[in-house]
């Protein structure tokens, strides 16, 4: 019993600790990002561009329905302009960074790690490093760049949408004065609150980039191996998305402090 | 075999790899010369793949020493060894093309990465690379649309492309009909003629053996059990090669 709970401890620690060296070694190698700027935009493009449906759609449904139940919660107490900023602030501080997140692992994160592992199998990998290229220079360095950038734009994105559709159903559906709706929103969000998400959002594009690279680059041979990257991926980057969110908050409180 | 003189291109010493708890190569020593072509012969998994991915620092031993042109590459980190690489081209089992890339953009890619900027240059040479494997007209294709054979072309194209001093050839046949085999075998017999590399060739196919090899090195449990000539190779009583060369298994029905 408590060997099993050591071994898997001590598993749990060198994965840490051979992530660890995959963003070291990203790190070192960032700045040949230079020359490969088109892999990059590529990478932007596809992860980040083709990301907004699913990023704005999750957004825009959560604001929504949060301002009806914050809504349905607040009009038995007369506090209906309050919906406003309960709405933006958790938008902005927790909502639309992790949900934004947690999409963004399983969209992207499936299709990195799907993407490396399938090299890895096919010796694509191997051929990159006989052809003398490092690939983690190739392969790993310009999706993080990639989604470095664009997970703060898509969480900005994923918040802007959830305000939109908040007001909407706030105001037009269910009949809270616009005037004290948006008033007491802008009141009550302040610059530090635009921080804490776009601040999460670059974390999280760095726990999902490296997670699942780390999962395509060590995929096992076979098609259950290459099956297992992509699930692995999305399941460890969203647990870690939730568990770092949570201690995020805390840290973040201390460098963006509420007002 | 080798002239006590020239120094040998490709020098193996003691070399020992452990992977899990399995011992793979237990001891391997070969020389081969520059010029030379060298078939690796010996049953599946005794080793022959992973002694490749040595001589190209794919793989680093648990023990000895790999030298090319008598520099240690088993000690070098990774960054150096990417400009070793660039001496050695390897021809994948699989091929391993990029299968994001046309068959252009794949030969294109080796070139691009050694810093070749002249895309006039790039195009001769990804177009003089395809017409000796006799692929020319076939730039636009994707990998998944080419055969197996068609493949291994496009990939010895890619590993010819950045003029290599040595090719390794990882069982250039297997997987192929026997006609395509053939006329690999000969391609690769020509592109040594004609480019004049040390080539080491890992395979369990005779005829690759005959028709490619200068000398043959016979790989058994690990090490190498015999290094010669295809003649004297062909004309070995050891039972256990006798065995592998006519493909007897000692079971009976």
């Amino acid at each position: 019993m408590l060997s099993t709970l050591g071994r898997s401890a001590f598993a749990f620690l060198s994965y840490l600790g051979e992530v660890a060296l995959l963003v070291r070694d990203t790190v070192l190698l960032l700045p040949h990002a230079r020359k490969r700027w088109r892999l990059v935009l590529g990478h932007i493009a596809e992860m980040g561009f083709r990301s907004q449906l699913v990023v704005t759609v999750t957004g825009a449904f959560t604001g929504a329905v949060f301002s009806a139940q914050t809504y349905f919660q607040f009009h038995r107490i007369g506090m209906e302009s309050a919906v406003g900023p309960v709405v933006s602030l958790s938008m902005f501080r927790e909502l639309g960074p992790v949900l934004a997140g947690l999409m963004v692992a399983g969209r992207v994160g499936a299709a990195i790690a799907a993407e490396i592992g399938t090299m890895k199998v096919t010796e694509q990998i191997d051929a990159l490093r006989a052809l003398g290229v490092q690939p983690v220079e190739y392969l790993v360095v310009p999706r993080a760049v990639a989604l470095v950038i664009s997970m703060p734009l898509l969480v900005a994105e994923c918040v802007g949408f959830a305000l939109i559709a908040g007001w909407m159903v706030g105001t037009r559906v269910l009949g809270i004065d616009e005037a004290f709706f948006l008033e007491n929103m802008r009141r009550y969000t302040h610059g530090n609150d635009i921080a804490w998400a776009l601040s999460k959002g670059f974390v999280f594009g760095i726990i999902i980039v490296f997670l699942s690279c780390y999962e395509g680059l060590n995929a096992r041979e076979g098609a259950v191996g290459v099956g297992r990257a992509p699930t692995e991926a999305v399941v460890r980057a969203s647990l870690a998305i939730l568990i770092s969110n949570f201690f995020l908050s805390f840290g973040l409180n201390i460098i963006f402090p509420t007002i | 075999m080798s002239e006590p003189t020239a120094q040998p291109k490709i020098e193996v010493s003691d070399l020992r790899k452990r992977l899990g708890t399995q011992e793979v190569l237990r001891g391997v020593d070969m020389k081969i010369r520059a010029g030379e072509t060298c078939v690796v012969l010996g049953r599946s998994g005794c080793g022959k793949s992973v002694l490749l991915k040595h001589l190209i620092g794919l793989f680093r031993p648990t023990s000895g020493q790999v030298l090319l042109d008598g520099l240690d590459i088993s000690e070098l980190p990774e960054s150096e060894l990417l400009h070793v690489r660039r001496k050695i081209g390897m021809l994948f089992q699989s091929a391993a093309l990029f299968d994001s890339m046309t068959v252009e953009q794949n030969l294109a890619f080796p070139l691009r990465e050694q810093g070749i900027e002249d895309e006039k240059e790039i195009d001769e040479r990804v177009h003089e690379a395809l017409d000796m494997v006799e692929l020319l007209g076939a730039e636009e294709k994707m990998p998944e649309k080419l055969s197996g054979g068609m493949r291994k072309r496009v990939g010895l194209a890619r590993t010819i492309v950045g003029r290599p001093e040595c090719i390794l050839y990882d069982e250039p046949t297997t997987g192929l009909d026997p006609i395509t085999a053939d006329s690999i075998n000969h391609l690769i017999r020509r592109l040594q003629k004609r480019l004049r590399v040390t080539s080491v060739v890992v395979t369990h196919d005779m005829k690759t053996a005959f028709h490619c090899g200068d000398s043959v090195a016979f790989m058994h449990e690990g090490g190498i059990y015999f290094h010669g000539s295809v003649n004297e190779i062909r004309s070995s009583t050891d039972p256990i090669i006798t065995d592998f060369i006519e493909g007897r298994s000692g079971d009976t029905d």
